[in-house]
């Protein structure tokens, strides 16, 4: 019989729709429900201006963090991720894409040769039809200022976020995979946004990741680590956001299988070929459109 | 013949896919009864109508449960049978196999996810390489697709479609010009039909996303008065309460996918239409989990970084 290794004292309790757990200071309540209904969807889009909600909208999910003696309270929900979706006319650095057989599209109406007149058309709301969002999540309170945002120090081992330590198979107290929102983008491609979390005995690491397909356009992925290790003293918080960007083809080429082009739906398999190309590929010139999401920016919060 | 078609349907019904060749047989067969029909079916009542399935093989039984079964109901499917569920192969063929079984009580107009290029991308394809180890039942199954009605209308005075209008078609008659057996087109009025959208706009929109059009209360209603029609009903969209209606009830979306994706936890509508057209929205869950085999509800911890 080997010991099992000692587990920091914790509390976990459920709901159908709710799973909490109670570690040292902190309290984290996962929240994951049916997507949001029609009267929810009214209220959510008027909210937001108007802006057409995705089709899967997970008004009702969220995650959220309280550290006890800090007051610091952190949250993931639906409803500010889309509120950092543009609504409105594009601009430089939204990124605005059309979807791939756009001008084949336009051409076929107002070509030349078209035989079939286009209709005399009204402006629809102009908006990001593809939903990408920067939603690094956001503080409820701020007890001071000492808990607020600030650029790490790159010569701080401490503001940095230990890939040592999250790859050791601790056990994992508490997992949770919440989802913002989600669209098929009318069978163009696909846009997700999906929160995770655990709580290890050491530390709890959160991966908020928006993930943009495109069909024969681009791939774009968005990241927001957050981690806190337990015996950080005073309590410190990393946060690592970065940005991606490639064309359509690029990241086809990478599979292996030609045939198989399953991986091109798997977030994660996107977000690792995206990460490992070079930097000056994937988070400068990405794919042509600007996009101001790409590159890597860490941060830390010490809480009070 | 019927008594070895009654076998497969029965096979079907337990979510059991059949044979290659008969796979194959059944496609012809089919294609034979299709290919008589009009690109704009003509319907009699009493009939139930039904929005996207999705390849959820085990909410369709659901589905039956409250409809009744077939040949008991007259049913219309509004298309996107497949993709995304993990049983398209056994949905596909099941309504297939009733097809021929009671031609004049099952109707299917097709989706535009009935389509190679969309098949290939959103799971159907992969599905038939997996159950059959080649590409051949897909390939038939895709002959099929193209043979399927783009629309219908029930007793002269309901209008279904999969997806909505198109500028380019005032009327119905204009819809059997078309000719329908081919690939969904990316542009044109075969097109609209089977990817527009309504939309709270007057007139028609362009969609932001570049193609496709959307449509208001307006042309609806024009439609409905210039055809004669008191209702238009259409699928193509997630209603969280399984059916939506629109413009004063000149238009109607029916979904009938509940739950899904596995994991939307909405429920989902059919549409009756009795015999004098009287409409009653019948809604439905999805199957309890102990009979849909599918993944649990709670993904399992993971490692991530």
């Amino acid at each position: 019989m080997t010991a099992l290794p000692s587990l920091p004292p914790h509390k976990l309790t459920e709901t159908p729709n709710s799973r909490t757990i109670q570690i040292g200071e902190w309290t984290i309540t996962g929240r994951t429900n049916p997507i949001s209904n029609a009267g929810e969807c009214d209220a959510l889009q008027a909210w937001l201006q108007g802006m057409p909600l995705p089709e899967m909208t997970f008004g009702n999910n969220s995650l959220e963090l309280e550290h006890k003696s800090s007051g610091w309270k952190y949250t993931f929900n639906t409803a500010d991720a889309l509120k950092a979706v543009k609504n409105g006319e594009l601009g430089e650095g939204d990124g605005g894409v059309k979807v791939g057989y756009a001008d084949a599209w336009l051409k076929s109406r107002t070509g030349e040769s078209s035989q079939l007149p286009m209709p005399r058309t009204v402006a629809t709301k102009p908006y990001d039809w593809t939903y990408t969002t920067t939603y690094p999540g956001h503080s409820l309170e701020f007890p001071s200022t000492y808990a607020s945002w600030t650029l790490a120090n790159e010569d701080n081992p401490r503001h940095t976020i230990p890939l040592a330590e999250l790859t050791r198979q601790d056990p994992i107290l508490y997992y949770a995979e919440i989802p913002l929102f989600e669209d098929e983008l009318h069978d163009n491609g696909s846009s997700h946004l999906l929160t995770r979390i655990r709580v290890m005995p050491t530390c709890f690491f959160i991966l908020s990741r928006f993930t943009l397909r495109v069909d024969n356009v681009l791939f774009r992925t968005y990241d927001t680590r957050i981690y806190h290790s337990f015996e950080s003293s005073p309590p410190l918080v990393v946060r690592e956001t970065s940005g991606w960007e490639a064309p359509y083809d690029r990241i086809k080429r990478q599979i292996h299988r030609r045939n198989d082009l399953t991986p091109l739906t798997d977030p994660n398999w996107v977000a690792k070929v995206l990460s490992e190309m070079p930097s000056h590929v994937t988070q400068e010139e990405g794919a042509g459109t600007g996009w101001r999401g790409m590159g890597t920016k860490v941060e830390i919060a010490i809480l009070g | 013949m019927p008594s070895d078609l009654d076998r497969q349907i029965e096979q079907l019904m337990r979510c059991e896919p059949i044979s290659e060749e008969e796979v194959k047989r059944l496609c012809i067969k089919a294609r034979e009864i299709l290919v008589e029909e009009a690109n704009v079916q003509a319907v009699d009542s009493p009939v139930t109508i039904c929005g996207d399935i999705h390849g959820q093989f085990w909410d369709m039984m659901e589905l039956f449960k409250v409809g009744g079964a077939c040949p008991d109901t007259n049913y219309l499917f509004m298309g996107d049978f497949v993709d995304r569920g993990f049983y398209s192969v056994e949905t596909f063929l099941l309504l297939l196999a009733l097809k021929v079984r009671y031609p004049e009580r099952m109707t299917l107009i097709r989706g535009n996810h009935e389509s190679r290029q969309i098949t290939q991308v959103y799971g159907f394809y992969d599905e038939c390489q997996r159950k059959y180890g080649s590409s051949n039942v897909w390939r038939w199954c895709c002959e099929v697709f193209d043979y399927l009605a783009l629309g219908a209308v029930v007793d002269g005075r309901v209008f279904c479609v999969h997806g909505g209008l198109s500028p380019n078609l005032q009327g119905i008659d204009q819809i059997r010009a078309i000719d329908r057996k081919q690939e969904v087109p990316h542009d044109g009025p075969m097109c609209d039909l089977l990817w527009s959208d309504p939309d709270e706009i007057t007139g028609w929109g362009l969609s932001p996303r570049g193609a496709g059009f959307l449509f208001g209360a307006d042309i609806a209603k024009a439609f409905a008065h210039h055809n004669a029609i008191d209702l238009v009903a259409r699928a193509h969209q997630l209603a969280m309460e399984g059916f939506k209606l629109m413009f004063d009830q000149t238009i109607v979306t029916v979904w009938s996918a509940p739950n899904y994706c596995y994991r939307c936890g909405n429920v989902a509508a059919v549409l009756e239409l009795d015999e004098h057209l009287m409409q009653e929205y019948k809604v439905f869950q999805h199957a309890p989990a102990d009979v849909r085999s599918i993944p649990a509800k709670r993904p399992p911890a993971d490692y991530f970084l």
